[in-house]
């Protein structure tokens, strides 16, 4: 599910970007470092939207950095246990398979997969209905849902099944 | 209270121990070797005693140690009981049975006089209430939710074993363990291959993707989860019952021992005899000093006001001694809950015999204690009223603050911020200057580093009146 949320960090700023683009500076140093990144808490920061405020800076003893306190907007995502997803087939293999939604890694475990789906090995593994007419390989656009998170300060994984109504291939590459 | 709580203990051992045999599950049973149930009579002996040497407890039960033993190391496992082992001389196996002679259950078995110098090690068991609880309640999940998983078919986390080194993996970690050499899941510790673990309780009848027997598994679970509701119904409104009293805590051997043997000598009043049992105190014949000793008991009975000490009961009821910095002016307050008659709740706590020298050693550490706090409060007091003084000429400084270093952004009001930016010369002596934002503002002779030695009156800086506020309701 995609949020839109303050977050606050604290910037440290090197002085050699001091002066009259002191805020732009801040702010594209923002987004190189928090786009993209993954807080347990928050999910993965998509996209900085906006700055709330910027407190005064302090000077660090030493170093001559200074940290500004930045209160910025931003969309995140972050799974959750039920929730349907759409996602990118990234690895296939006995025990099940793997795919993305956008940052996010999802592991489908065969048990998972609908019992008349059977694995077939070779070249490009693969799961295939028994007439053939769903093949589920690397590069397959699948809906699924979320059965389970894993939740780490910087990381989450999740499992997911498509063994549910409306659930598995919406895309199939081969075809397409 | 205790009575709850072994009920509770009885009921788990019939529910959940009752076919246990302590032998190993491929021995063949004959009628003669057969002791299902002895956990049973195990943990009902338990019950009526608090702690107990091991050898005891196999003598009252007409049991060979060694199966007592491996009952009780199988116990220890399921943390339902606590054991304790010390090696000790006939000395400290005398001290626990004056602890035992003390409680109700116990055998006077007095062997003064005799002394050994050998040591020997003997192991001791309790049970442990407060873990029971949540055993219980644990295990009692578990269940249900393994037969809801299985029932609704969303036993969803797949879970992976290692033939090799038995290590457990489950869905979630499959990111870990994809190898890029084969299509495997590999074991992190040992790399081995590993394999998908089925473990369905009805998972007996194979044949998976039938109809007909998916029907018949789900409603044999679906029998099972009923039976276990009518089944544990019994167990379960113990839980209940017991959910909200106190637990019963019998602390550590030591400490239960000590708490027991002053007991014991608070009810017959007989201090010659209790002094007797006092030089008995240490172990291995390192005596402990006799004011240390009642130190101890006064502690626990005072910090602790649940412990089993005879009189201790009404005590945990009473009010709580509120610590100082929760008091605020305009509390109404009785004097306990300030902790001023703490003396006297203390004395009440350990109603040990009274000798003049007794008395007089507690009064002086509870004394002590009580200058103690007061200088506390003190301090604690003088460090609010100069957190403010700090504040207010923070504000004033804010006023006189023209020059900022660095002002990104026209928003900012940040006090403490804007403050530490202006990061004054004045700073010498390498106090925090967090601590002392203040530079140069006529604030003369005043260091930090004072508050901590001494809190005089003379010391303290200009903002007196608060300050003498602050202190009067800790004082009245
Ligand atoms: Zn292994």
């Amino acid at each position: 599910m995609f949020f839109h949320i303050v977050l606050e960090r604290n910037m440290q700023l090197h002085p050699r970007y001091f002066g009259r683009n002191l805020r732009d500076n801040l702010v594209s140093k923002l987004m190189k470092d928090v786009e993209g990144t993954c807080s347990g808490r928050h999910g993965f920061v998509v996209a900085v939207t906006g700055i709330e405020n910027i407190g005064k800076g302090l000077i660090r003893d030493g170093t001559g950095f200074v940290t500004f306190p930045v209160k910025y907007q931003c969309v995140v995502f972050r799974p959750f246990k039920g929730e349907i997803l759409e996602a990118v087939v990234t690895m296939v293999n006995k025990m099940g398979f793997f795919a993305e939604a956008g940052p996010v890694q999802i592991f489908v475990s065969n048990h998972l997969i609908p019992d008349d789906m059977e694995f077939q090995s070779g070249d490009m593994p693969n799961y295939t209905t028994s007439d053939g007419s769903v093949k589920i390989q690397k590069d397959s656009e699948v809906r699924l849902k979320i059965m389970g998170t894993r939740v780490d300060a910087t990381e989450i994984f999740c499992i997911g099944t498509i063994k549910d109504d409306f659930l598995g291939v919406i895309n199939d590459p081969a075809t397409a | 209270m205790v009575d709850h709580y072994n009920k509770l203990v009885k009921l788990m051992a019939r529910a959940f121990y009752d076919d246990l045999t302590s032998k190993g599950d491929n021995q063949p049973k004959t009628g003669r070797t057969d002791n299902r149930g002895i956990a049973v009579v195990v943990l009902d002996a338990l019950t009526r005693r608090q702690w107990v040497r091991e050898e005891d407890l196999a003598k009252d039960l007409k049991l060979h140690t060694k199966q007592l033993r491996r009952i009780l190391r199988f116990f220890e496992e399921e943390k339902i009981i606590t054991r304790d082992h010390r090696r000790e001389t006939a000395k400290g196996a005398k001290m626990y049975s004056a602890a035992v002679a003390a409680t109700a259950d116990g055998h006077p078995t007095a062997r003064e006089g005799e002394e050994k110098v050998k040591l020997h090690t003997h192991s001791y068991c309790c049970l442990d209430y407060a873990q029971i609880y949540d055993v219980v309640r644990y295990r009692l999940h578990r269940m249900k939710h393994k037969l809801k998983d299985e029932l609704e078919d969303k036993n969803t986390v797949q879970e992976y074993v290692c033939p090799t080194c038995g290590k457990r993996y489950n869905a979630l970690d499959a990111l870990r363990l994809i190898s890029f050499e084969d299509e495997d899941f590999h074991c992190e510790s040992c790399n081995g291959r590993l394999e998908v673990e089925s473990d369905k309780i009805a998972s007996q009848e194979a044949g998976d993707g039938d109809d007909n027997v998916r029907r018949r598994r789900r409603e044999k679970l679906k029998d099972m989860l009923q039976k276990m509701e009518v089944q544990l119904k019994p167990l379960m409104d113990q839980l209940s019952r017991v959910k909200d009293l106190p637990v019963p805590e019998f602390g550590s051997l030591q400490a239960w021992e000590a708490r027991a043997s002053a007991a014991g000598r608070a009810a017959n009043g007989d201090i010659n005899a209790a002094d007797s049992k006092m030089s008995q105190m240490g172990y291995n014949g390192a005596s402990i000093p006799y004011s240390g000793d009642t130190k101890v008991v006064v502690d626990f009975n005072g910090t602790e006001g649940k412990g089993e000490g005879i009189k201790s009961e009404t005590e945990s009821t009473s009010l709580k001694v509120l610590p100082p910095w929760m008091i605020r002016s305009g509390m109404v307050l009785t004097k306990e809950q300030r902790g001023e008659v703490k003396q006297e709740t203390k004395m009440d706590g350990t109603s040990t015999s009274i000798t003049a020298q007794h008395t007089d050693d507690k009064k002086s550490t509870t004394e002590q204690d009580d200058n103690k706090s007061l200088q506390d409060e003190y301090i604690k007091a003088y460090y609010a009223a100069l957190l403010q003084q700090q504040q207010e000429l923070q504000k004033k400084q804010e006023l006189l603050n023209t020059t900022e270093l660095v002002d990104p952004s026209s928003s900012a009001s940040g006090r403490q911020v804007g403050v530490k930016s202006k990061r004054d010369d004045a700073e010498d002596d390498g106090t925090e200057w967090e601590e002392t934002p203040i530079g140069g503002n006529g604030n003369g002779g005043f260091k930090v580093a004072d508050l901590n030695l001494n809190v005089q009156a003379e010391e303290e800086p200009p903002a007196d009146e608060e300050d003498e506020d602050d202190i009067d309701w800790e004082e009245g």
